[in-house]
């Protein structure tokens, strides 16, 4: 009752203060509601993009939790870090850590992964003629000289022709611009010379006669001249491939096949293919179409658009040089009836076809697509190709793997993301291969040389006695026994190469032997810290070196993101609130300066000093309450106004990423309004608290003062 | 009856830098209940200082204030506060309304610190003394919408709903005009007959503090003499 009487009374007065006072009301009400409105919407913006993340993470590459060798130099960063790939110590027998962390519960799947980038050759222009004129050749000799492919044999030897003819310009600009003292300008006159020879006509009867002496001079003297770049860089997860689709499954085969299960192959990023192996007008094509469909925009207003317009045109030659004279008659009469022009030239009705504006644009890219495309080879690198990878391996050497292309591979939901999209997925043998790891082939191998050159074991303890005892071998006999090279290393025929690409491995083969790091999906994601600190447990009782880090952190720059934009967020809240706190404790000092008569006089009656206190509380915290209240509601409605505008549009790879999406769905998140009441109360108690302090020091004596 | 207040030997020195300014030199007086007395004197001779030591607002240099029985040396901040709250009302030269609270809200604010009043109990209370000051029309009005000596009459009223012994007013009349002034203090001896509440008025108009029962006079902080009125009395009424 007591409290009830007097409660009401305070909360009476405050209010009528606040609306005696309504211009310092407004003012302090105003930046509370602009905090709290900043912080539903905030909030609730950074927990939509770690709600998208966690799933673009976890769905692609991440899982829930990521272990590797505690060892490492890098921290683990599934997505590369400031400084390339992260260096990691090789988990030496991965079987062994998957059949300890199978047996932490919750733990539902553990999946090898090794991370790295590789160059990977894609040929020229100039491979690929020279491998339709061996294709020709090679029927002649066998026998066919039907008209049909005598045609083609001419068409694909005038293409050829054609094509070092440009090089030797190319050759002969760059001589000009030479150094004629220069170290490589001998290199200069041989590559020349070489030229000079494929160009005449001479070399070309002598090839009707001779062809496959004709074709080795190609292959080995022009065709490594050929400028344009022979590779490219993949960056790559080696992995079990069927563990890896089943525990992420966004991961779809877009184009082609799934690698058959234990085989070898290679399943390129489709994002990665469009970005990095795709013709570059197609691809420049399909950006413009991609931002005037999905974006609204439009060439004539558009700097960049523009741009790609006059980049793709300046890049014709390399559409106009895979055809050959056959083909390129083929295209120049399409485009005329598509085009519907009287041109004769090839290159001019390419040029028309690629002169394209806001008017003509859908219609040239349906030519370009229905009619061009068929004819060339649109990507470097074609499913069903074998490619040749190369990484530097661990030894410092070169490794190169031949492995076969499977498909084109792409994560649901995160199709434009360059991230994600950059990933290629290969199995964990060639991976191994490729990395110089000792797979069990690779020991056997080794072994099979070592007995060949009769290399022994040599420890380190018996090393003396082995190498400069009696019994060895080296000790007085001074004539060096001759090394035959071509018998040591024993090079792998076609055969036995076709035999790889071929055979199934086994799971056992795929476990046992090396991975970098592994990710372990969990049955209940809820319980991600308990299986955390259950996995560490296991891995230590089992005397594995393995540091385990949750999905976040394994993402590294990546993964901080939203750690930073939610920094970022709670610095400018802090800053608006600090703001707030003293403005509103400034107004309320000055507010209790001028009421230190009535304060005085209510407790000459018989106010207690914590009444006093509680009364100018009341009044901050009731002004707190409800403009935040009103904060809030602005700000869930703010939310709920960007949704229906469609969300925020993901205007860059990395956006896309983060949003997991096209655009930023936001959703009220679950805390925002009581994380931005909590705060407004904090902060108008705090703010209220000083002049609060002042106004309980006030003595009834002040009532008695007589000036008014 | 014992005095209800009763003031021993007191003295009050307030200190301004390093002088020392004596506002009270060894007062002595006993005040009975159902008195109605005036404290007169010049500009500082002493007068809020004395009402400050009874009204418990203030505590004495030296000797003592005992108000009620009880020494105001001996209380802590809480219990002065709680005994001014059910034993004494005070009236101010400056009315001391809450401003944003109605005529109703302001007398019945002492009412609601105390506590334990029903709602009804308090309005009926409350309405009386309005009543009794000639204020019931007005219960709903904000101070800034009276006249003076209306606000005076509604702080009388506050000053008296939780039926104190003993009702302080500290020049009560110095801000009205004479007729005002002299009504309130008609107001307030009319209370002090009909409830027999103990009045202690300080005031330097000889013609309001001719009112009272009795003077005591001030000069130079000193007690110097105290008059008793009963003709006056007779004569008013």
């Amino acid at each position: 009752m007591r409290l009830r009487a007097d409660t009401a009374i305070m909360l009476r007065i405050a209010v009528r203060n606040l609306f005696a006072g309504r211009a310092k009301t407004l003012i302090i009400g105003g930046i509370i509601l602009i905090g709290a409105a900043l912080v539903v919407v905030g909030s609730s913006l950074v927990d939509s993009v770690d709600r998208g993340m966690r799933a673009s993470i976890q769905g692609s590459l991440g899982g829930h939790l990521q272990v590797y060798d505690e060892r490492s130099k890098d921290p683990l960063a599934l997505y590369g870090g400031m400084m390339g790939e992260s260096v990691l110590e090789p988990i030496e027998d991965f079987a062994k850590v998957k059949s300890v962390l199978e047996q932490v519960p919750n733990v539902k799947q553990v999946v090898p992964m090794g991370i790295d980038q590789a160059m990977v050759a894609t040929g020229n222009q100039l491979d690929v003629a020279l491998e339709k004129l061996r294709q020709d050749v090679r029927e002649r000799l066998g026998g066919d000289h039907s008209p049909e492919l005598g045609r083609r044999y001419e068409a694909h030897k005038a293409h050829l022709r054609r094509m070092i003819g440009i090089l030797r310009e190319d050759l002969a600009q760059a001589r000009v611009l030479a150094d004629p003292n220069g170290p490589d300008i001998k290199e200069m006159i041989r590559n020349a010379d070489a030229l000079k020879r494929a160009s005449e006509g001479a070399f070309w009867e002598d090839f009707d006669r001779a062809p496959l002496d004709g074709l080795e001079f190609l292959e080995n003297r022009v065709a490594p001249l050929a400028m344009e770049a022979g590779f490219t860089f993949v960056r790559y997860v080696g992995t079990d491939l069927e563990a890896f689709f089943r525990a992420f499954d966004r991961t779809q085969v877009v184009e082609g096949e799934r690698v058959p299960p234990g085989h070898r192959g290679i399943l390129l990023g489709k994002w990665y293919a469009e970005e990095w192996l795709k013709l570059k007008p197609a691809r420049l094509l399909d950006k413009i179409k991609t931002a005037r469909d999905a974006q609204g925009r439009r060439i004539a207003r558009d700097e960049e658009l523009s741009r790609w317009v006059r980049e793709a045109s300046g890049q014709l030659r390399e559409v106009s040089l895979q055809l050959d004279p056959i083909q390129a008659e083929e295209a120049a009469t399409r485009l005329r009836r598509a085009l519907g022009s009287e041109e004769r030239e090839l290159p001019k009705l390419l040029a028309a076809l690629f002169q394209v504006n806001d008017d003509n644009f859908d219609r040239n890219y349906r030519i370009f697509y229905d009619e061009l495309a068929p004819l060339l080879r649109l990507y470097m690198i074609r499913i069903g190709d074998t490619i040749t990878i190369k990484a530097p391996a661990k030894s410092g050497y070169m490794n190169s793997v031949n492995v076969k292309v499977y498909g084109f591979v792409q994560f649901r939901g995160l199709e434009q993301s360059g991230l994600a999209g950059v990933m290629s997925l290969m199995d964990l043998m060639t991976f191994r291969d490729l990395y110089g790891y000792v797979t069990r082939e690779k020991a056997a191998e080794i072994a099979r040389i070592q007995q060949r050159s009769g290399a022994r074991a040599v420890s380190r303890e018996n090393a003396e006695a082995e190498l400069f005892g009696e019994a060895s071998g080296l000790v007085g006999q001074g004539t060096a026994a001759a090394i035959d090279d071509s018998k040591l290393l024993v090079p792998r025929t076609e055969a036995e190469l076709q035999d790889q690409q071929d055979r199934s491995y086994s799971q056992e083969e795929i476990d046992s032997g090396v991975a970098l790091n592994a990710a372990l999906i969990l049955q209940d994601p809820g319980k991600l810290r308990d299986t955390a600190r259950d996995v560490e447990a296991a891995t230590r009782a089992a005397g594995l070196h393995l540091k385990v880090v949750d999905w976040q952190e394994a993402s590294g720059l990546v993964g901080r993101f939203v750690t930073l934009a939610r920094l970022i967020l709670w610095v400018a809240v802090l800053i608006i609130f600090l703001v707030a706190l003293v403005i509103i404790n400034n107004a309320m000092v000055m507010a209790t300066l001028q009421r230190v008569k009535e304060i005085g006089t209510m407790r000459a009656i018989g106010a207690q000093r914590r009444f006093v206190l509680a009364m100018l509380l009341v009044e901050t915290v009731a002004v707190g309450i409800v403009f935040g209240l009103v904060g809030a509601v602005v700000g869930v409605g703010g939310l709920w106004a960007i949704r229906a505008a469609g969300g925020i549009p993901a205007t860059n790879d990395q956006l896309y990423f983060f949003f997991s999406g096209p655009a930023l769905l936001p959703t009220l998140g679950s805390t925002s309004v009581a994380i931005a009441l909590a705060i407004v109360i904090v902060v108008s108690v705090l703010s209220g608290l000083y002049p609060a302090l002042l106004a309980m020091r006030v003595t009834p004596l002040e009532a008695m003062q007589a000036e008014e | 009856m014992p005095p209800i207040v009763q003031v021993e030997n007191v003295s009050k020195i307030y200190r301004l830098g390093k002088t020392e300014v004596p506002a009270l030199r060894d007062v002595s007086l006993e005040v009975h209940p159902g008195e109605f007395l005036s404290i007169a004197g010049p500009s500082g001779s002493g007068k809020t200082t004395l009402l400050n030591l009874i009204g418990c607002v203030d505590t004495p240099s030296r000797g003592r204030v005992r108000v009620d029985g009880r020494d105001t040396l001996e209380l802590s901040e809480r219990a002065l506060t709680d005994l001014r709250l059910h034993r004494i009302g005070f009236i101010f030269q400056t009315f001391n309304l809450v401003p944003v609270l109605s005529v109703f809200q302001n007398v019945e604010f002492p009412l609601l610190l105390q506590g334990g009043a029903t709602k009804t109990e308090r309005r009926d209370r409350v309405m009386k003394l309005l009543e009794a000051v000639g204020l019931h029309t007005h219960a709903r009005h904000r101070p800034s919408e009276l006249s003076g000596g209306q606000r005076q009459r509604v702080a009388v009223a506050r000053a008296l709903v939780s039926r104190p012994a003993l009702v302080l007013a500290d020049e009560p009349t110095a801000n009205l005009d004479s007729a005002t002034g002299e009504n309130i203090i008609d107001l307030m001896r009319e209370m002090n007959e009909r409830d027999g509440t103990t009045f202690i008025f300080s005031t330097h108009d000889a013609r309001v503090m001719a009112h009272a029962h009795a003077i005591l006079k001030l000069a130079d902080g000193r007690l110097v003499g105290r008059e008793e009125l009963p003709a006056v009395v007779e004569e008013a009424r």
